[in-house]
């Protein structure tokens, strides 16, 4: 299988001293893969070194076969990268958004239209497509970033929490126009929904560090035929405690008993991972 | 350099957002016209060819610092500033984009004072090619000083207060609305710092409003291929 992404001992440490990556060690070999981890976890970090934003401190990581420093220039004709939280520019339009990200990256004017016009049909805002951004919804503000990079047709595409803030119908377009993008993607999220539906595999990224990588079925295969029981309720008894909610993992027929005990059963989800790496981590 | 970026830039951010925003157009016009008529009042109309002059020449540095000024806000506050490092985009195509836009909404400015030059007659037509390439080099040397500051500035909360010290430091105080001959030799070396010093004695000596002081060209030159060399390396465009 061809490695797209290589990562080897990667490190970053910014310059007020916050070590954000710490040796992050990772081979990407499939067409969609997630990023997931707490707040702060070192993800967008990952994200905008390897879309060559950010140099690296040490370590090497190599996109389709060119190294994000050393080969950054050609790479970069090769990416799109959507940064986390970015906004648009008030007062230029969707269609304007498009067509100046396009060109930048080296279409032509003639090319740029008809790909941007594909894109934003696809994502939704073609009807808004003359509307300054200022006028947008937030959800079709960030909406608009997805459709640079559908209508770009990069052969490698990073999209750092692409629906964080969307309505369910929303990011149900934005995960199918990702589904659409031609070339490998790396995605982040905080949806473990999404995380679910949308890779084929899951790095997950904590306090710098990479700590488990795989497909959802075998990160979570320690929790085989287990369910989570939680409770908010005063003095019941919980293996993990996160705010008010004392969890437990027990086994599938063991649920009813604590359903008795008033806990609410929810399915196990990657979620889980972090709840018991929190815990494992305090003490 | 990716010039159908910066056409494309100029039109959509600068032209076209004349129509959804002209208060830009005006305040462009406004600081060079009211020095303009003070200057012309409190020189009894002396002066009046100095301001024509520096208007021009402070359009081009001011809208230069404006441009960066948005990149500044586009990198700390939109942070969409990233989205174009990931392209084959240099921070250079970058800022000429944004600086154009600029000067696309100052240009009513730039014809008012067209129009007010050749009514007075200073214009002549060898010295006006002169003149335009002078303004190129400030554009870039001006361009580029702004880089570099903005480039420093972490919150957008410091942005205004630094760009308006830099505008007026930069193109109020040197020469550009008063004959520089009226500075002590070492008041005129050390506002040297800002290219439009130099940029001014030589518009000021091709209109022959005082004598050609030659030894400025290089250090307009000079120092537009050092402010651009700076600016190239301190950019902050892929952060370190
Ligand atoms: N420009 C910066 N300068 C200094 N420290 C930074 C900078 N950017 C991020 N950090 C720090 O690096 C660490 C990792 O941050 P990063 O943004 O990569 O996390 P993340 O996983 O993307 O989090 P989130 O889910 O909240 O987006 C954090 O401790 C953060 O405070
Ligand atoms: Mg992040």
């Amino acid at each position: 299988m061809r490695t797209i992404i290589e990562i080897k001992d990667l490190k970053k440490r910014y310059g007020d001293g916050t070590v954000a990556l710490k040796g992050v060690n990772l081979n990407l070999t499939k067409r969609l893969t997630t990023v997931i981890g707490r707040n702060g976890a070192g993800k967008t970090t990952m994200m905008r070194i390897l879309s060559t934003q950010l140099m690296p401190s040490s370590g090497k990581a190599v996109v389709d076969g060119l190294d994000v420093v050393r080969d950054a220039w050609m790479l970069r004709k090769k990416l799109v990268s959507i940064p986390q939280e970015a906004s648009p520019m008030g007062f230029l339009t969707p269609m304007e958004h498009l067509k100046t990200y396009l060109i930048a990256r080296g279409s032509t004017m003639g090319q740029a239209a008809k790909d941007a016009e594909n894109a934003l049909r696809t994502l939704e805002l073609w009807d808004a497509r003359n509307t300054p951004a200022d006028e947008l919804s937030g959800g079709m503000k960030r909406k608009i970033f997805v459709a640079m990079a559908l209508a770009a047709n990069a052969e490698v595409v990073f999209l750092d929490e692409p629906t964080t803030g969307l309505d369910p119908l929303s990011r149900l377009e934005v995960w199918s126009a990702v589904k659409m993008l031609k070339g490998t993607v790396v995605l982040t999220t905080h949806y473990m929904e999404e995380a679910q539906e949308l890779s084929e595999e899951i790095a997950m990224v904590d306090h710098g560090e990479c700590i488990g990588f795989g497909t959802v079925q075998s990160l979570l295969k320690k929790f085989r035929g287990m369910v989570r029981a939680e409770t908010g309720a005063d003095g019941a008894k919980g293996r993990y405690t996160i705010g008010n909610t004392k969890i437990r993992y027990v086994k599938l027929r063991d649920a009813e008993h604590y359903v008795d005990e008033g806990y609410t059963i929810k399915p196990i989800t990657l979620e889980d991972l972090f709840v018991i790496r929190g815990v494992e981590l305090e003490s | 350099m990716n010039l159908r970026f910066i056409g494309a830039f100029t039109w959509y951010y600068g032209i076209n957002s004349i129509s959804r925003g002209p208060s830009y157009v005006l305040s462009a016009m406004l600081y060079p016209l009211v020095f303009l008529f003070l200057i012309t009042i409190f020189s009894a109309g002396k002066l009046i060819d100095f301001a024509v002059l520096g208007g021009f020449l402070s359009i081009i540095a001011t809208n230069a610092i404006y441009g960066s000024a948005d990149a500044a806000f586009q990198r700390i506050q939109l942070k969409i500033q990233d989205l174009f490092v990931a392209t084959s985009l240099t921070p250079f195509d970058y800022t000429f984009g944004l600086t154009f836009s600029y000067l696309a909404t100052a240009l009513p400015g730039l014809l008012i004072y067209g129009i007010i030059g050749a009514l007075l007659g200073i214009f002549s037509a060898l010295p006006l090619l002169a003149f335009v390439g002078i303004m190129l080099l400030l554009l870039v040397a001006a361009m580029s000083i702004a880089v570099i500051i903005t480039g420093l500035i972490k919150h957008v909360r410091n942005l205004w207060g630094v760009i308006s010290i830099v505008s007026v430091v930069l193109t109020m105080v040197p020469p550009s609305f008063y004959p520089y001959v009226i500075l002590p030799k070492w008041a005129l070396y050390l506002l040297m710092i800002s290219p439009v010093t130099p940029a001014a004695m030589l518009s000021q000596g091709l209109f022959g409003l005082e004598k050609m002081p030659l030894y400025a060209l290089p250090v307009l030159l000079f120092e537009t291929a050092a402010y651009f060399a700076i600016a190239m390396r301190m950019s902050g465009w892929r952060e370190k």
